[in-house]
């Protein structure tokens, strides 16, 4: 079956520099997609390239396995909500959501009935003769919104929508955006760098890296999967301890670091053979603290350097026998929190998918 | 808002008052003499203000320069946008040259550029003869000597004053914004109908009233260019004033077309004022 929209293999280079390689993605209908990743990994020139506003230097777009490359911008009937507020500023609210229609040559009656329930959508009933200008930025990114959708394209590009907006109107958009995504049913392509956004929104995530697509998947898989370091590092603040190969055998190995402590069978990611550079990586919430070492293999030494009350948790600073730093979360209420003190020497052990090694590349 | 620019209004009006004791000096006394004069001179009186509005003669002069300053206006706009669009949107460096050439041309003498444009617009000057040449034409046009030289002239001597004003607005208008329209479905021409024109609309009425009044007034090219048969208001108060020494009469034509000059004033700073408060 052709999938919806199908990315196949879209490269874009601007003279030596390669600004994405080979991006290939498939989409289904109706499913939210996020591309996240740090500034300049590609993703806005992606998203830039299915708006027509850039052309692939190599690789197709295909929407129901038609090509829409050859279609220029105002004739691909898709949705956009940008960055910064791109609003018309001499048109009221009303006449920014009736422009796309207008340029259709639409029926009065029908601009006036699609407008109107388009800003019912992103709830600003009544609120068609307003400038954009007397409005929140909020509001005015909730009229773009409407804006957008209010054509029916059977796709909606969302670029950094509330980069622009405070943390609190933040959620309260993420909020209406995944109620207005359910309500319509329109397959959402949406770019962020901020990795809580692309949790909380998305069906599924596209890790950008350098111009590629290091790994997609939804958030809990990618959160417990890493398949490479960056995605590992960029989702969750993880701990990264660096050694070397001891043993490598079936997708697993051990490792031995610095004082001569090893770890077994944890998961490896990446080619590699015994003695080369690897890290194995640690989520913070997911190792636990014991004044006793834990099973062998799955358990190291550390001695506390701090901590940190945080009202639901506190948080340790340690280091391992070699120096490391890493964090362990102890959640309010922990037998051991409020027992122990700065210098105190005492273990960590975690469950044996918890950890994950990866070769340095 | 008031109590914080007040202070610092009253403080700059010493740093002005020199400039404006010059133009108490220099502008207000000689507009009050030539007001006084027009209505005075040869008797106490309006009968040259009505001669002026009652002759069919000065009517002309008066229909000549409205009709060109329009569409020399007109003219000017439709080709200043384009430059002006193409100067926002192109490279830094490469604006900086084209921006170079269009201030030269300001900078160079006036007079020099309307002998030019009478060089090039003569029966037997260049343009003339490159049609002739090209077949598109048996017999030369009359390109002096009327109104259709005279409004080449001074669409090139004004296109520099519409361009600035409207490179000033567009230059503020963010990209996104057409990228937007383009993805709403927009042509490219109703991209700029309905987006670039009414948000470019400050620059261009500020540049056509520039121009405009500009162009009321001048007096160089329609009288080099333009010929004795079509008199243009400029050209009537130095006749006036310099040939027949009647200043009454000149006096009331400058002053009418101050008038003229301060009413288009008016009337665009209350309908940019209500653009901006709407």
């Amino acid at each position: 079956m052709t999938p919806f929209l199908h990315i196949n293999g879209i490269r874009k280079t601007y003279g030596a520099v390669v600004a994405t390689d080979h991006v290939e993605l498939s989409i289904a209908e109706g499913e939210f997609m996020t591309f996240l990743g740090p500034s300049g990994s590609g993703k806005s020139t992606t998203l830039y390239i299915l708006a027509g506003f850039q052309d692939p230097t190599a690789g197709d777009i295909k929407l129901r396995g038609q090509s829409i490359l050859q279609t220029p911008s105002h004739k691909r009937n898709i949705g956009m909500v940008f960055q910064r507020y791109t609003l018309f500023p001499h048109l009221s609210v009303g006449e920014n959501v009736a422009f796309p229609l207008r340029v259709r040559r639409m029926g009065q009656d029908e601009i006036a009935q699609k407008v109107k329930r388009a800003l019912s959508l992103v709830r600003l009933d009544g609120f068609e003769d307003r400038m954009p200008a007397k409005m929140s930025g909020g509001q005015q990114q909730r009229v773009a919104l409407a804006r957008a959708l209010v054509y029916d394209p059977p796709v909606l590009l969302m670029d950094e929508p509330l980069s622009a907006l405070d943390k609190k109107l933040r959620e309260e958009i993420q909020f209406e955006i995944r109620r207005i995504h359910q309500e319509t049913g329109v397959t959402i392509l949406y770019v962020t760098h901020d990795q809580e956004e692309a949790l909380r929104l998305s069906d599924r995530i596209a890790i950008f890296n350098k111009g590629k697509i290091e790994q997609v998947g939804t958030g809990p898989e990618l959160y417990a999967n890493p398949a490479t370091h960056f995605v590992a590092d960029f989702i969750g603040d993880s701990a990264f301890l660096a050694g070397e190969l001891a043993s490598v055998g079936q997708g697993r190995a051990g490792l031995r670091f610095a004082d001569g402590s090893t770890v077994a069978a944890v998961p490896l990611h990446g080619q590699g053979m015994a003695g080369q550079a690897a890290e194995l990586m640690l989520r913070p919430e997911r190792i636990e603290l014991t004044p006793e070492a834990g099973p062998e293999g799955a358990s190291l030494p550390v001695m506390v350097e701090d901590l940190t009350f945080l009202g639901n948790n506190t948080t340790v600073s340690a280091r391992t026998g070699w120096g490391a730093a890493l964090t362990v979360r102890l959640n309010f209420g922990h037998p051991l929190a409020g027992r122990i003190a700065r210098g105190d020497k005492l273990h960590i052990r975690w469950a044996p998918e918890a950890a994950h090694a990866f070769v340095r590349g | 808002m008031f109590s914080a620019a007040a202070p610092r209004r009253g403080s700059g009006l010493g740093f002005a008052m020199p400039a404006i004791l010059l133009l108490a000096a220099f502008f207000v006394i000689p507009v009050v003499f030539l007001l006084t004069r027009s209505v005075t001179e040869p008797q106490l009186g309006l009968q040259n203000y009505a001669t002026l509005v009652g002759s069919s003669t000065y009517a002309k002069v008066f229909f000549n320069t409205f009709f060109v300053a329009g569409v020399v206006t007109l003219v000017t706009v439709l080709i200043a946008f384009p430059v002006a669009w193409a100067l926002a949107i192109m490279p830094a460096r490469w604006s900086s040259v084209v921006f170079a050439i269009i201030l030269l041309s300001m900078w160079t003498n006036l007079l020099a550029r309307t002998y030019a444009w009478m060089v090039l617009l003569q029966q037997t000057g260049l343009i003339n003869r490159m049609l002739k040449a090209v077949g598109l034409i048996d017999q030369p046009l009359q390109l002096t000597n009327n109104l259709v030289g005279v409004t080449i002239g001074m669409v090139y001597i004004m296109l520099p004053f519409m361009i600035l004003p409207l490179m000033g607005v567009i230059k503020k208008i963010d990209p996104a914004i057409l990228q937007a329209a383009a993805l709403c479905g927009a042509t490219k021409w109703q991209a700029l109908t309905r987006v670039l024109v009414p948000l470019a609309t400050p620059g261009i009425a500020s540049g056509a009233l520039m121009v405009f009044v500009m162009s009321l007034g001048y007096f160089v090219t329609p009288s080099l260019l333009g010929g004795t048969a079509n008199m243009m208001l400029a050209e009537l108060i130095a006749q006036q004033v310099q040939s027949l020494v009647n200043w009454g009469m000149g006096g009331a034509a400058a002053f009418l077309l101050l008038l003229v000059t301060l009413g288009l004033y008016a009337v665009q700073l209350r309908f940019l004022d209500r653009k901006e408060t709407a």
